[in-house]
């Protein structure tokens, strides 16, 4: 019924119809053959070239791999970066936001301290120097580790702001008069307010990971044995598909990640313009 | 404020102690693999050993290590690097720093004007005339809106390198030196449009004009704005007055949350570009694993960051007469 009405709204649709089209070329990473990872495998005297194969459909590499099986792989794995980091952060985010404003004093001041300075620190420095010292113990999901490190304190902050004006309003107050616990009144009051922003926050999250995971991988900084969207540009790169005009290696990430990076971006639209109706209309 | 700056810093001092391997040795043996071919003093060695030992906190108690380390910090004295040992750190970043804060203010000036401007007027026209120019720009704006700075970057060059060679690949040139010749001029701007115009493009159309386009039809739908038109206000005065000088105010907060984002953007694309600066350091002292190096640049870039945004939050009131400290 929500999805209803928000697929009504014209950017959540827009995000929506793209982030199924994503899906469904990722999906296709199933298929791959399990050689298509093993360069060493492949024949390495034939030039990086395009052609009408159906496997090399986007092209190969310089050393013989299909851009269409890493391109898929990739957006798999970046989406896998990215719902790891938004399950952990936003989380997190949701739990001390909740906290923070439902207590109030010391305990707010030290969460919107920590939040605040998190939030001031530029953070891809920060990303750099955990993925320098961890380098060695590098995956997938110590990639969303590290970005959650500072991706909990926006979705704090705004948890918060909504929380304390929540415990302010009639319907909580007579909750707590009538004798309801604190939990509950967090879980049956507080919770339905709050679940729309959350999922702004997830889908922003996502985007946000998916983002400095790439900006790691340009660095060489991010798992460069997997193909993620960001170690895919890496690669090309650094073996100079842009000096030797192999555009077909650097165009289909750079364009997956604008349309991943829209459509997330228009989806979190949507849900806060469905939410906060103030914002519709521009 | 100095707070924040405070926990950044303990915060890398932690990270530093609880690192998972033998930093230092691991430096050591990484400096005497790449230069094997030549002879290495020990007692060089052992001096190298000693100041990493320093810095990295690992010599003395807890609060010792720390004080040292907060010591290294005020001194600005991060060691020797090892990309270009015995360079000391503070050497390098004395070379990149005018090159990326000569970018990363250009661009951050140049986009805030452009994008609130632009915000403003069009919007402005729009709900004057019924122009379809702001919705237009509107739907460009969110697509650049989440889009980061490196992959406009590789745009651009595909762009302007690769399907229409007007600009020099990046790294074409060699190295760029401060020299005030014509040539040399030209040869820096050449090598800088395109990465100055991959920030600007994205903070101008992606950042401020959405958050000025905002701000404008807040101010217009108020009391005192109709009032004034109902006045018969020329347009320009309307426009100046009313609406642009209320919108710069709130978006001098903007630009001090811009800042952090910005500066991590321009890094990579100094990256992309190989120009320069920052940006490049950091890259070869990756590549290296050169943590020294890396770790006082980050460190030092950090504190920067943090503390231009606090010169921007004690600007504020000066420009602002509403919330001026009592």
């Amino acid at each position: 019924m929500i999805f209803l009405n928000l697929i009504r709204n014209t950017k959540f649709r827009v995000g929506f119809i793209l982030l199924v089209i994503i899906v469904i070329l990722g999906s296709f990473s199933v298929y791959s053959p399990p050689y298509y990872k093993q360069w060493y495998r492949l024949p390495i005297d034939q030039p990086p070239r395009l052609s009408a194969d159906l496997q090399y459909i986007l092209g190969t590499t310089s050393n013989g791999r299909s851009v269409f099986y890493i391109l898929v792989n990739a957006i798999k794995n970046s989406f896998i970066i990215g719902l790891f980091t938004a399950l952990i952060a936003s989380h997190i985010g949701l739990l001390a936001g909740l906290v923070a404003g439902f207590r109030g004093g010391v305990v707010d001041k030290t969460i919107m301290l920590l939040a605040d300075v998190i939030i001031v620190i530029p953070a891809l420095p920060l990303y750099i120097l955990l993925a320098m010292f961890l380098r060695k113990v590098l995956t997938i999901y110590t990639i969303g580790l590290i970005v959650s490190v500072t991706s909990w304190a926006w979705p704090t902050r705004q948890v918060r702001a909504l929380t304390m004006s929540l415990i302010e309003r009639e319907f909580v107050i007579t909750a707590k008069l009538s004798g309801m616990s604190s939990m509950k009144i967090i879980v049956s009051e507080i919770f339905p307010y709050i679940l729309g922003w959350h999922l702004a926050n997830f889908t922003n999250t996502v985007l946000y990971a998916i983002g400095s995971e790439s900006s790691l991988a340009v660095l060489g900084l991010s798992i460069l044995h997997e193909d993620t969207l960001g170690t895919m540009i890496y690669w090309a790169l650094q073996y100079g598909a842009l000096y030797r005009g192999l555009v077909w290696w650097v165009v289909p990430p750079v364009i997956v990640i604008i349309l991943i990076f829209t459509s997330l971006y228009l989806i979190s639209l949507g849900i806060s313009e469905y939410i906060n109706p103030r914002l519709r209309s521009r | 404020m100095f707070a924040t700056i405070f926990i950044a810093y303990s915060f890398t001092f932690l990270l530093l102690k609880f690192m998972p391997l033998d930093a230092v040795e691991f430096i050591i043996s990484q400096y005497i693999a790449g230069s094997a071919a030549t002879y290495q003093d020990p007692a060089v060695i052992n001096e190298l050993r000693q100041s990493l030992y320093e810095l990295f906190g690992l010599k003395g108690t807890l609060l010792e290590q720390y004080i040292t380390f907060l010591k290294r910090l005020f001194t600005f004295d991060f060691g020797p690097s090892i990309l270009a040992f015995p360079t000391p750190v503070m050497e390098l970043i004395k070379r990149a720093l005018p090159w990326t804060i000569g970018l990363l203010s250009f661009t951050t000036l140049v986009s805030w004007i452009i994008g609130n401007l632009l915000g403003v007027i069009t919007t402005y026209i729009e709900v004057e005339r019924g122009s379809r120019v702001a919705k237009i720009l509107q739907g460009i704006a969110l697509t650049l809106r989440p889009t980061p700075y490196y992959i406009m970057a590789l745009v651009l060059i595909l762009l302007f390198v690769y399907f229409i060679p007007i600009f020099p690949l990046p790294g074409a040139g060699g190295m760029l030196t401060p020299e005030f010749s014509f040539e040399n001029i030209i040869s820096i701007i050449r090598r800088f449009t395109l990465p100055a115009l991959s920030i600007i493009i994205i903070t101008a159309f992606g950042w401020n004009y959405i958050s000025s386009r905002t701000l404008a039809l807040n101010i217009i739908s108020e009391d005192y704005f109709i009032y004034a038109e109902l006045r018969g206000l020329p347009d320009s005065v309307v426009l100046k007055r009313y609406v642009l000088r209320n919108i710069l105010i709130s978006q001098i907060t903007f630009l001090a949350l811009q800042l952090g984002t910005i500066f991590s953007g321009a890094l990579l694309v100094e990256t992309i570009f190989a120009l320069p600066g920052l940006g490049t350091i950091i890259y070869r002292a990756i590549n290296t694993g050169d943590i020294n190096t890396a770790l006082g640049v980050l460190s030092l870039s950090m504190i920067a960051v943090s503390l231009a945004t606090f010169v921007i939050d004690l600007v504020y009131p000066i420009i602002d007469p509403r919330v001026r400290f009592r």
